[in-house]
C-alpha cells in the first residue's frame, strides 16, 4: 500500500500541481507549431489528478461531466460549419493583433483540442477511479 | 412546469400546420432544401415539400396540436414525467414531419427509425408496468426489423437507380427484391397482417399517444412509403400482389378482431388495422381511381380515428373503465362525447353527410371499377370489409354508450375543457370537411397526381346520385348494422391475443438462446479473454506474412536505435520471467521509456512526448492497482503458461511482420510532402502531427475520443457494478409493487 499520509509526498504533489498545470497549458497552446497539443496537455493534467488522488488531495471528481462536456465541445466544433454551408469539421482561423502579445492566430481547432483535453483527463480519471483510486479519496486531507 | 409544457409543445405543431396549409393552397413548385453531409457518399439531408408532404404535414401537425391540448386535459396535475412525455411526443411529431418531407432515401430512413424509437418510448411511458414494457419491446422489435428491411431495400434501389433522391427515381430502376423488402417494411410499420400483433399491444400507451401515433400518424408512415414508392414499383408484380395480400387480409382480419374485443380502445385499434389494410389494398391496385380513394381514406381516417380515440380516453379518465361490459348509461351522462362519437363513428362507417362517406364512396367506386378475378376477390373483399366496418362501429357505439339492463349506470367525473375540446373540434372537422368537400378533394387530387398522373380526373362528391356505388353503400350500411347488432348479442367471450403471444414467445426464445450462448462464450476468465482476443487479432495478420519483401528492409538508421532495441528485448524478457508484480511493472515501464527513446532517435518528438506521458500515467495506475494485489503472480499450470507464452510470442511476431510488410511494400509516393504543405495552408500550423490530428484527419480524432468516452464510461460502470446489492433489489421491489 502507498503511504498516502506521507507529508513529503503530499507537499511535493501540492507544490508541483500548479506547475504541472502551467506545463499543461503551455503544451496545449504550443501544440500547433511545436510538440504538444490537446492530447499531451490532457495527459499531464490527468497525471496531476492521479497524483492528487493517490495522496488523498483530490476530494471527488466529476468524471462523467468531463467526458460529456469534452465530447460535446468537440462534436459542436464539427457540426457548426455545416450550418454555414461548409463540410463538417472545417476549420476556421481568425487572426488579430492584441496588445502585448502581438499577432495572434486562433483556429477553431483549438476549441476542438480543448474538447480532446477534457476527454483525456476524464478518461484517465475514470481509469484511476475504476482501478480503485476512490479509496484514497475518502482520506480526510487536512490542509498543509 | 407541470401540464403547461403541453401548451408550449403545441406551438411548433401549430406553426407547422399553418405553414403546411399555406403550402397546400399555393401553386408554387415544391419547396426544396438540402444540407450536404458527406458529398462523396451522396449523404445529405434533403427535403422536398411535395403535395403528399404538405397534405401529411397538415394532418400530422393539425392532429398534433389537438393531441397536445388533449394531453393537457388527460393528465392530472401531478402526473410524473410530463416533461419527458411531451418532449418525446414532440420529437415524434418532428420525425414524422421529417419522414414525409424527405426526398433523400437516407434522410427518409433516419426519420423512419426515429419514429420507431419514439414510438417505443411512448408505448413504454408507464414503464413501471411489465405489460407496457413488453408491448413497447414487441413494437420496437417488429418495426425495427421492418426498418432493417427498408434499409436493405433502399440500398438496392438507390444503387440500381444511381441516385438517392426519391424525386429522381423512375420505374426503370425497379428491382423485385427491393420492392419486396420495402413493402414488408411498410407493412410492419402500418401493422399489416401478420405484423399487426404489435398494434393492439401499443394500446398500453397513454391515450394521447394512441390517438396520435397508433391511429392518425405513425401507422400512416407505412402507407406514405407505399405511396411514395408505388410510382417506382408500379410495374413490379411482387409489389402489387404482396401489397394486396397484406391489405386484404389485414382489412378483413382487423375487422373480425375488432368485433371480438371488449376493451373500447382495442376495438378501435383493431379497426385501425382494418382501415390501414383498406389503404394498402387500394394503393397496391395501382390504378388512378384506387390511388385517389386511398389518399381520401388517409385524410378521413386520420380525422375520425383521432377523435374516437380521444373519446375513449375521456371515458377512461371520467368513468374509470373502458370495458364495454362495464360501461352503461354514458349517452345520458356524457352527451357531448356521445354526439362527437356518433359523428366520428358515422364517418368511419361511411354514412353521409360526413368526410368518411365521400372517401368510402371513392373506394367503392374503385372496387366497382375492377374487372375479372380482381373484381370478385379484391372488390368483394373491400365491400365485405366495409360491411364489417359498419358492424364493429355499431358494436363500439352500442357497447360504450347504451344503458345496459344488467349493469348499473356508471357515475362519471365532470367534464374538462382540455379533454372535450380537441375531440369536438375533430368531430366537427369530419362535418366541415364534407361541407367544404371540393377543397379537400383538390388537396387529395394533387397528392394522388404525384403518385399517379391520371388521378387528376377524379374528385370527391357530396351527392353522387343514385349510382351503383351509392346503392352498394346503402346495402353495406344496412347489412353491416344488422351484423353488428346481431354479433353484439352473440359474442360474449374475449378473444385470445394469439399473434401477440406467438411474437412474444419467439422473442423470449431468442433471448434465452442468447443467454445460453453468452453463458458459454462469456466464461468470465480474464486471462482466457485476453488470450482469445490477442490470438484472433494476430490470426488476422496472416496475409501480411505473404506480402513481406525482405529486400526492402534494413536494420537501423543509427547506433542509438540498436542499443535501445537491445534494452527493450532485455527488459521484455525480465517482464516475462519475474515472479514479483512490482518488478514486472517497473520493467514494463522501462520498456515504455526505451520505446520513447526510439521515437526520439527516429526524430518524432510528438510521439515521444505522448508516449512518455502515457507511461507516467500508467506507472501511477500500476502503483494504485498493485496496492490491492498480492506481491507475486499466482502460479499457473505449466501447460497453460506454455500456451500463454506461445500466444504472446505469436502476437509479437504478427505485429512485427505486419509492420514490416506494410513498410516494405509502399504504394505510391509517401503523402508526407503533401501533408506538410497542407498543414501550413489549410491548418495554419507548423506541427504537422498536430494539424493532422486536429484538422486534416479530424474526423478520426473525433471518433477516437468517442471511443475514449465509451471506454471511460465502461470502466466507471464496471467499477460501480460492485456496489451493494440493496440498490438493485430496491429497484426490483418497486417494480413488483406497482
Amino acid at each position: 500500500m502507498i503511504r498516502s499520509d506521507s507529508p513529503i509526498l503530499r507537499i511535493g504533489v501540492k507544490v508541483i500541481s500548479p506547475l504541472a498545470l502551467l506545463v499543461a497549458t503551455y503544451l496545449f497552446f504550443a501544440g500547433h507549431n511545436q510538440p504538444g497539443g490537446g492530447f499531451s496537455a490532457g495527459l499531464v493534467m490527468g497525471a496531476v489528478v492521479v497524483l492528487r488522488t493517490v495522496t488523498g488531495l483530490q476530494k471527488s471528481s466529476q468524471v462523467t461531466k468531463l467526458l460529456a462536456i469534452g465530447t460535446i465541445i468537440a462534436a459542436c466544433v464539427g457540426v457548426v460549419p455545416v450550418f454555414f454551408g461548409e463540410p463538417m469539421l472545417t476549420q476556421s482561423i481568425w487572426e488579430t493583433s492584441l496588445p502585448l502579445l502581438g499577432k495572434v492566430k486562433f483556429g477553431s481547432a483549438l476549441i476542438f483540442d480543448f474538447g480532446v483535453t477534457l476527454v483525456v483527463v476524464g478518461m484517465v480519471t475514470a481509469a484511476i477511479e475504476g482501478l480503485g483510486g476512490t479509496q484514497y479519496m475518502s482520506f480526510d486531507g487536512e490542509d498543509l | 412546469m407541470g401540464r403547461i409544457v403541453f401548451v408550449l409543445a403545441a406551438l411548433p405543431s401549430l406553426a407547422a400546420s399553418v405553414w403546411g396549409s399555406l403550402q397546400l393552397v399555393s401553386d408554387k413548385p415544391p419547396a426544396e432544401s438540402s444540407l450536404v453531409w458527406v458529398d462523396g457518399l451522396s449523404l445529405s439531408f434533403t427535403f422536398q415539400i411535395s403535395p403528399i408532404a404538405s397534405l401529411m404535414t397538415v394532418i400530422i401537425s393539425g392532429i398534433g396540436v389537438c393531441v397536445f391540448i388533449y394531453s393537457f386535459g388527460y393528465f392530472s396535475k401531478d402526473s410524473p414525467g410530463l416533461g419527458k412525455f411531451s418532449a418525446t411526443l414532440l420529437l415524434f411529431s418532428t420525425s414524422m414531419l421529417g419522414l414525409v418531407w424527405s426526398d433523400s432515401v437516407w434522410t427518409l430512413f433516419v426519420f423512419w427509425e426515429l419514429t420507431s424509437i419514439t414510438s417505443f418510448l411512448l408505448i413504454g411511458h408507464k414503464n413501471m408496468y411489465a405489460q407496457a414494457r413488453l408491448s413497447a419491446r414487441r413494437a420496437l422489435l417488429i418495426t425495427a426489423s421492418g426498418g432493417l428491411c427498408l434499409l436493405a431495400g433502399l440500398l438496392i434501389i438507390s444503387d440500381n437507380a444511381g441516385t438517392s433522391r426519391l424525386s429522381e427515381m423512375s420505374s426503370t430502376g425497379s428491382v423485385s427484391v427491393a420492392a419486396l423488402l420495402i413493402m414488408v417494411a411498410a407493412a410492419t410499420k402500418s401493422a399489416q397482417f401478420p405484423f399487426h400483433v404489435w398494434l393492439p399491444g401499443a394500446m398500453a400507451a397513454p391515450t394521447p399517444v394512441s390517438a396520435y401515433l397508433h391511429s392518425a400518424t405513425m401507422v400512416k408512415a407505412g402507407v406514405v412509403i407505399a405511396a411514395l414508392f408505388s410510382p417506382i414499383f408500379i410495374e413490379t408484380e411482387v409489389w402489387k400482389y404482396l401489397g394486396l395480400f397484406f391489405g386484404v387480409i389485414s382489412m378483413l382480419w382487423g375487422a373480425i378482431g375488432a368485433l371480438r374485443q371488449f376493451d373500447a380502445k382495442l376495438i378501435l385499434a383493431w379497426g385501425t388495422v382494418s382501415q390501414l389494410g383498406l389503404m394498402f389494398t387500394l394503393l397496391s391496385l395501382g390504378n388512378a381511381k384506387a390511388t385517389f380513394a386511398a389518399i381520401a381514406i388517409v385524410v378521413a381516417h386520420a380525422v375520425f380515428k383521432a377523435a374516437l380515440f380521444m373519446i375513449v380516453g375521456e371515458i377512461d379518465v371520467r368513468a374509470g373503465t373502458r370495458d364495454i361490459r362495464e360501461l352503461s348509461g354514458l349517452a345520458k351522462s356524457m352527451p357531448l362525447a356521445f354526439l362527437v362519437a356518433i359523428v366520428s363513428a358515422a364517418s368511419m362507417a361511411g354514412v353521409p353527410p360526413l368526410l368518411g362517406f365521400a372517401a368510402k364512396e371513392a373506394a367503392i367506386e374503385a372496387a366497382l371499377g375492377l374487372s375479372g378475378l380482381e373484381a370478385w376477390l379484391i372488390g368483394g373483399s373491400i365491400v365485405f370489409g366495409s360491411a364489417l366496418t359498419v358492424a364493429y362501429t355499431l358494436r363500439f357505439l352500442l357497447g360504450v354508450f347504451t344503458t345496459k339492463k344488467a349493469v348499473d349506470a356508471i357515475s362519471v367525473k365532470p367534464a374538462s375543457f382540455g379533454l372535450s375540446l380537441p375531440s369536438a373540434f375533430l368531430g366537427l372537422c369530419s362535418l366541415v370537411g364534407f361541407i367544404f368537400l371540393p377543397l379537400v378533394s383538390g388537396w387529395v387530387s394533387s397528392a394522388s397526381v404525384q403518385i399517379n398522373q391520371k388521378a387528376d380526373v377524379y374528385q370527391l362528391y357530396r351527392w353522387p346520385g343514385l349510382t351503383e356505388a351509392f346503392l352498394l353503400s346503402v346495402a353495406i350500411v344496412i347489412v353491416g348494422s344488422f351484423l353488428g347488432w346481431k354479433l353484439e348479442q352473440i359474442i360474449k367471450s374475449e378473444a385470445k391475443p394469439l399473434g401477440a403471444e406467438l411474437a412474444d414467445s419467439i422473442i423470449s426464445t431468442v433471448l434465452n438462446l442468447a443467454k445460453k450462448i453468452t453463458g458459454k462464450v462469456q466464461h468470465g476468465s480474464l486471462p482466457l479473454y485476453v488470450t482469445t482476443m490477442a490470438l484472433t487479432a494476430s490470426l488476422a495478420t496472416i496475409p501480411f506474412f505473404f506480402a513481406l519483401d525482405l529486400t526492402q528492409i534494413y536494420w537501423a538508421d543509427n547506433w542509438a536505435q540498436i542499443v535501445l532495441v537491445m534494452l527493450i528485448l532485455g527488459s521484455s524478457f525480465t517482464v516475462v520471467t519475474l515472479r514479483s508484480r512490482l518488478g514486472a511493472a517497473i520493467s514494463l515501464g522501462f520498456v515504455g521509456l526505451c520505446v520513447t527513446g526510439l521515437f526520439v532517435a527516429h526524430g518524432a518528438p510528438d510521439l515521444a512526448l505522448t508516449q512518455l506521458l502515457v507511461e507516467t500515467v500508467i506507472v501511477v495506475g500500476f502503483v494504485i492497482g498493485l496496492g490491492k494485489l498480492a506481491h507475486g503472480f499466482p502460479s499457473v499450470v505449466a501447460i497453460w503458461r506454455g500456451a500463454r507464452l506461445l500466444v504472446s510470442a505469436f502476437v509479437g511476431v504478427a505485429v512485427m511482420v505486419s509492420l514490416l510488410s506494410s513498410a516494405s511494400s509502399p504504394t505510391g509516393v509517401p503523402p508526407i510532402a503533401d501533408l506538410v504543405e497542407k498543414s501550413k495552408t489549410d491548418g495554419g500550423g507548423n506541427n504537422v502531427v498536430n494539424v493532422i490530428l486536429t484538422d486534416i484527419r479530424v474526423l478520426d480524432t473525433l471518433a477516437e475520443i468517442t471511443v475514449l468516452v465509451v471506454v471511460g464510461i465502461g470502466i466507471l460502470a464496471l467499477a460501480k457494478s460492485k456496489q451493494p446489492r440493496s440498490v438493485r433489489e430496491r429497484a426490483i421491489n418497486q417494480e413488483s409493487v406497482s
